[in-house]
C-alpha cells in the first residue's frame, strides 16, 4: 500500500463510530425502502403459501427455478467473507484490514438470504418441515438417503452460518468494548454484555488473535465443502443434461469467489460513498481487490470453458442438443450472451487498466455487472437442463417466472441491504482494532533515495 | 555530518559485500565435490539408457507393455517440471520467504529436456485418432489431423522446456555477472561473461529483468497447465472407453503442484545437509513449503472426492466400471497407497506443530508424497494402455476390466535410471549456476531490517509495489 493516511486512535474512534453515535441523514430512508421491499416480498410469500406453489412459474418438468437460482447465488455471495477475511488474514495481506468485517457480515446475511430463498420456500408445504424432521418418523421404515447431497446441505450451510457468525462476533469484541466505554445507561450495559468483559489485557489480546487465526483455518474446509455440496445437488443427478459433470464442485466454488469478492468490492465503494470513509478505504485497496478479481475471474472463465469443452467431448446427442439450446435458441441465446459479457468480457478487460481499478465509480459498475452475470449463469445451468430432462419431446417444458418469484428474489436482496444497514447502525463496519493495529505495524524503509512501505513482523 | 541513515546504509552496503563474498565462495566450493556420488549416478543413468534401448527394440505394437513407461513420463512432468512453480508463484505475489530457494526450484526447469527426450517414444505408442475414440480435437466433427494429440502435445512440451530454460537464464543473469566479476579462473570468467549477457545492473536492466521474469513465469505456468491437460486427456482419459471426467485434468495439474513442492523440499533438504547451504535454507522455508504442501494435499482429496461422488452417486454402468478399473479393482493397492500417502499421511501428521514446524517433518512427508504421486499416476496410465486394444469408439463403454500388470525389468531400469539422470543433471547444473540466488539475497538484505520497537526488537519487512 503506497497510499497511507495516518490516523490517531482518537480520530479512528471518532470517524468509524460516527454512524453509530449519529444517524446519517440517508439512513432512515434507505432502511425504510429496504424494509418495504422486504415486506412486499413476505406478502408474496404469504400469498404463495395461501394459494399454493401454482402461483409460481414452477411446473413439470422445471421444478427448480428462480428460488433455486437465488439460493445458489446467495450461497456464492457468502463465500466473500471467508475469502477476504480468513484467507487474507492467514496470508497476512495488510490491505484486508478495512474490509474484513463488512465481508464477514455480508457472508452472514447472504447465508440467511440463501435460507430464505429456497429450502423452506419452494418445497410447497414448508409448514410440514418440522413434522418431517422433529421427530423423524422411523416407524414408516423409510430412512433418509444419507448418500444424497441434499441431506448434507443443511448441515453444511448451518455449520458455515455458525462459524461465520462466530467469526464476526469474536472479531467484534474489542470494538464492542470501545463502544461500551463511550456510551451510558442501558446502551452501555448491552454493549458491555456483548463485550464479554473485554479489558484489553495482553492475555485477552493473545486469545483473541489465536481465536481469529484458528477460526480462519478451521472455517476454510467448511467454506470449500458448502458450495461443493450445493454443486453436488446438481452434479450427482443423471437426469438433467449438462448437470452430471465432475467439474461442478470447483466450478461453483470459483464462481462463488468471483461473485463474492465482486460483492465485497461493491460494498467497499458503497461504504466510501455513504459513510465518507475514503481515508480508510483508498484507491489502493480497490486496486488490490481489482487485481485479485482479475485472477479469480480468469480462473472462473477457465473452468467455464472447461465445462463446455468436456460437455462437447462427450459427443452425446442429448448433451449437445442442450448446449445448442443454450447458445443458439432464443431467449436462451440472449441470456447467454448477456451472461458472458457481464460476468467476464466487460469487467475483466476493464480491470486490466489501473485507472479503472482505482476508480470507485468504475469498480462499482464492473462488480455489479459481474453479479448480474453470475446470477444469469446459475439460471442458465439450472433451468435449461430441467426443461429437456426427459428423453421424450412431449415431456419437455418451459419456464416463465411469475411476479411472486420476482418479488421474493427482490426480497432477498432487500434483506441483505437492510441487514448491512442495521448492522452499520449498531456496530462498526470497519474494525477499529484492526485499523489501529495496521497503523502500529506500518513502517518505512529507506533504500537509497526511495522509501519503501514496510510492515513490522514478529 | 553522517546521519543515522548514512550509517544504516553503510552497514547495509558492507553487509551486501560480505553476503556476495559468502555466496560466491559457497558456489565455487562445489566445483570439485561429490565425485563418487556423480559416478554412481552416471552408472545408474547408463543402466536406464540401456533399459530404454531394450524397450524400444521390442517395438510399439503392444501398448500395454508401455504403460509403466508412460506413467514415468507423466510422473516426471508432474514432479520435475512442476517444481519451478515454487519460484514463480511467490515471485508474482512478491513474497520474500522463497528468495533462498527460488533458484533451487528454477534449476529443475531445464531437466524437462530429459523428459522431452523420454516423451518421444510415447508418441509412437499413442494410437492415432482414427480408432474413433473421444478426443479434445474433435477429429470426426472438425476433420482434424488424426495425429493432433501427438503434434499439439509435442509443441506444448517443447515450449514448456524452452520457457523453463529461458526463465532460469533470465533470472540468473545478475548472478552470472557477479560470478564474472569474482571468478579467479579465466575459463570460468569467460563462460560467465557470455552467460551474463553484458549485464552491468543499470536501472533499466533491473526493470526489464523483473518484468521478463514475471512474464516468463506466467507463461510457464499457463504452458504447464496446458501440457498437463493434454497428457491427462489425450494420453490417458481418451484411451479408457466411457471415461468422461472434466475434473481429471485439473486434478492432474493440482497433483503436479503438490508433487512439485515435495520435489523442491527434498532438494532443499539435500542442499542444506550436504550442499553447505545451511545458513540460507532455514526453518522458514521448510515451514512455508510444508504448509503449502499440506494445503495441496487437502486440495487433492477435494478434487478426488468431487470426481468420485459424481461417479459413485450417478452409478451409471460406465461410471461403476471406471471406479472399479482405477480404484476398487485390479489397481486397488495402488489407489490405497496413493490415497494414504497423498492425503491421509499428511492429514495425520502436518497439523501437528512439532512436525510441521521442523526441517525433517516436511522432508519425510514430501518423500512419501512423491511415492504416492507415482502410484496415483500408475493406477490411471497403466490400465489406459492396457485398453488401447479394446474397441474404443465414443459410443462403446468399458465392460471388461483387465487384470493388473507389473512392470518388467526394462521398466524398472528406466525408472531408476531416469531418476538418477535427473539427480545427476541437477547436481551438474549446480556446479554452473549458484543454488542460492545472490542478487535475490542481496535484495532481501535491503528490505529486511531489525529495529527497536518499545521494549523489544522486531523485524521490519519492506514490501515494494
Amino acid at each position: 500500500m503506497q497510499e497511507h493516511h495516518h490516523r490517531t486512535d482518537k480520530q479512528i474512534n471518532k470517524e468509524l463510530l460516527s454512524s453509530i453515535f449519529a444517524t446519517p441523514k440517508w439512513w432512515p430512508i434507505a432502511t425504510l425502502f429496504c424494509l418495504i421491499v422486504y415486506l412486499i416480498g413476505m406478502t408474496a410469500f404469504g400469498y404463495m403459501l395461501n394459494k399454493g406453489i401454482g402461483v409460481t412459474g414452477l411446473n413439470r418438468p422445471v421444478f427448480w427455478g428462480f428460488y433455486m437460482v437465488n439460493f445458489v447465488f446467495w450461497i456464492g455471495i457468502s463465500h466473500a467473507g471467508i475469502m477476504i477475511s480468513a484467507i487474507l488474514r492467514l496470508t497476512q495481506a495488510e490491505w484486508r484490514r478495512p474490509i474484513t468485517r463488512s465481508a464477514e457480515v455480508l457472508t452472514v446475511f447472504a447465508l440467511i438470504a440463501a435460507l430464505q430463498a429456497a429450502p423452506l420456500v419452494h418445497v410447497g408445504r414448508p409448514w410440514r418441515a418440522d413434522l418431517w424432521v422433529f421427530p423423524y418418523d422411523f416407524s414408516r421404515g423409510i430412512w433418509i438417503n444419507i448418500k444424497s447431497p441434499f441431506i448434507w446441505d443443511p448441515s453444511a450451510v448451518m455449520t458455515y452460518l455458525t462459524a461465520s457468525s462466530l467469526f464476526v462476533f469474536v472479531c467484534l469484541i474489542p470494538d464492542l468494548a470501545v463502544i461500551r466505554d463511550r456510551t451510558k445507561g442501558i446502551v452501555s450495559k448491552i454493549y458491555g454484555f456483548l463485550a464479554l468483559g473485554w479489558r484489553g489485557t495482553p492475555v485477552q489480546w493473545k486469545l483473541q488473535i489465536v481465536a481469529g487465526i484458528l477460526l480462519s483455518a478451521l472455517v476454510l474446509p467448511v467454506f470449500v465443502s458448502v458450495h461443493s455440496i450445493v454443486s453436488w445437488d446438481f452434479a450427482a443427478q443423471i437426469g438433467p443434461e449438462a448437470w452430471h459433470s465432475t467439474i461442478f464442485a470447483p466450478y461453483f466454488i470459483i464462481g462463488a469467489i468471483h461473485s463474492g469478492v465482486s460483492a465485497v468490492a461493491t460494498v467497499m465503494v458503497v461504504m466510501v460513498w455513504l459513510f465518507k470513509w475514503d481515508k480508510y478505504i483508498t484507491p489502493d485497496h480497490l486496486d488490490a481487490i481489482g487485481r485479485l478479481l482479475i485472477i479469480v475471474a480468469t480462473a472462473w472463465f477457465f473452468f467455464f470453458f472447461l465445462e463446455w469443452v468436456y460437455a462437447l467431448y462427450t459427443l452425446e446427442s442429448p448433451e449437445l442438443a442442450m448446449r445448442e439450446l443454450q447458445v443458439f435458441e432464443m431467449p436462451w441465446r440472449a441470456l447467454f450472451i448477456v451472461f458472458v459479457i457481464t460476468a467476464y468480457l466487460f469487467p475483466v478487460p476493464m480491470w486490466l487498466f489501473k485507472k479503472v481499478r482505482r476508480s470507485f465509480l468504475w469498480m462499482f459498475i464492473t462488480t455489479i455487472s459481474v453479479n448480474i452475470g453470475m446470477w444469469l449463469e446459475r439460471f442458465l445451468i439450472i433451468v435449461p437442463g430441467l426443461m429437456r430432462k426427459q428423453p421424450l419431446m412431449f415431456n419437455w417444458g418451459s419456464y416463465t417466472p411469475s411476479m411472486v418469484e420476482i418479488l421474493m428474489v427482490c426480497m432477498t436482496f432487500a434483506w441483505v441491504f437492510m441487514g448491512m444497514l442495521l448492522f452499520a447502525r449498531v456496530f462498526p463496519l470497519i474494525p477499529l482494532f484492526d485499523i489501529k493495529e495496521g497503523m502500529l505495524v506500518r513502517d518505512e524503509i529507506k533504500i537509497g533515495r526511495a522509501k519503501v512501505p514496510a510492515t513490522i513482523r514478529e | 555530518m553522517p546521519t543515522s541513515h548514512d550509517s544504516h546504509q553503510q552497514t547495509q552496503f558492507s553487509k551486501q559485500a560480505d553476503l556476495t563474498e559468502k555466496l560466491v565462495e559457497l558456489h565455487v566450493s562445489k566445483y570439485n565435490k561429490n565425485r563418487i556420488f556423480l559416478i554412481l549416478l552416471s552408472a545408474l543413468s547408463l543402466m536406464g539408457l540401456i533399459g530404454l534401448i531394450v524397450k524400444i527394440s521390442t517395438g510399439f505394437n503392444n501398448p500395454s507393455d508401455w504403460g509403466y513407461y508412460v506413467t514415468f513420463v507423466a510422473y516426471l512432468l508432474t514432479t520435475v517440471q512442476a517444481a519451478p512453480m515454487v519460484a514463480i508463484a511467490p515471485f508474482i505475489a512478491k513474497g520474500h520467504w522463497n528468495r533462498p530457494i527460488s533458484k533451487i526450484a528454477q534449476l529443475f526447469a531445464p531437466l524437462g529436456l530429459i523428459n522431452l527426450i523420454l516423451f518421444i517414444p510415447v508418441l509412437f505408442v499413442l494410437p492415432s485418432l482414427s480408432d474413433g475414440r473421444r478426443t479434445l480435437w474433435f477429429f470426426e466433427s472438425l476433420k482434424m489431423n488424426s495425429h493432433m494429440p501427438h503434434i499439439m502435445t509435442s509443441i506444448s512440451f517443447i515450449c514448456l522446456v524452452l520457457l523453463g530454460i529461458a526463465l532460469l537464464w533470465i533470472s540468473t543473469v545478475p548472478d552470472f555477472a557477479i560470478l564474472r566479476e569474482n571468478s579467479k579462473n579465466p575459463y570460468h570468467k569467460k563462460v560467465f561473461s557470455i552467460l551474463s549477457n553484458r549485464w552491468i545492473g543499470t536501472s533499466k536492466q533491473w526493470f526489464t529483468q523483473k518484468h521478463r521474469i514475471g512474464i516468463l513465469g506466467a507463461f510457464y505456468f499457463m504452458t504447464l497447465v496446458i501440457v498437463n491437460f493434454q497428457i491427462s486427456s489425450d494420453f490417458a482419459m481418451s484411451l479408457i472407453p466411457g471415461w468422461i471426467d472434466a475434473l481429471y485434468p485439473i486434478t492432474h495439474t493440482a497433483n503436479s503442484f503438490q508433487a512439485g513442492v515435495a520435489t523442491v523440499i527434498l532438494a532443499m533438504f539435500a542442499l542444506r545437509t550436504w550442499g553447505g547451504c545451511k545458513e540460507f535454507i532455514g526453518f522458514d522455508q521448510f515451514w512455508a513449503l510444508g504448509k503449502l504442501m499440506f494445503a495441496l494435499s487437502l486440495m487433492w482429496i477435494w478434487f478426488f472426492f468431487s470426481s468420485f461422488i459424481v461417479f459413485w452417486y450417478g452409478a451409471k454402468p460406465t461410471e461403476k466400471a471406471i471406479i472399479e478399473l482405477s480404484m476398487t479393482g485390479p489397481y486397488f493397492i495402488a489407489f490405497l497407497g496413493s490415497a494414504f500417502l497423498l492425503f491421509i499421511l499428511p492429514l495425520l501428521t502436518m497439523p501437528f506443530n512439532k512436525i510441521r514446524r521442523s526441517i525433517l517433518g516436511p522432508t519425510v512427508i514430501a518423500f512419501f508424497i512423491l511415492i504416492g504421486s507415482f502410484l496415483d499416476k500408475l493406477r490411471i496410465y497403466v490400465p489406459a494402455y492396457q485398453l488401447t486394444e479394446h474397441p474404443n469408439k465414443h459410443n462403446i463403454y468399458l465392460s471388461d476390466i483387465p487384470k493388473a500388470i507389473l512392470p518388467d525389468v526394462p521398466d524398472v531400469m528406466i525408472i531408476v535410471g531416469g531418476i538418477s539422470a535427473i539427480i545427476l543433471a541437477f547436481t551438474v547444473l549446480t556446479k554452473l549456476i549458484p543454488v542460492i540466488s545472490i542478487w535475490q539475497q542481496k535484495e532481501l538484505s535491503l528490505y529486511k531490517i531489525h529495529k527497536k520497537f518499545h521494549r523489544t526488537e522486531v523485524l521490519v519487512l519492506g514490501k515494494p509495489e
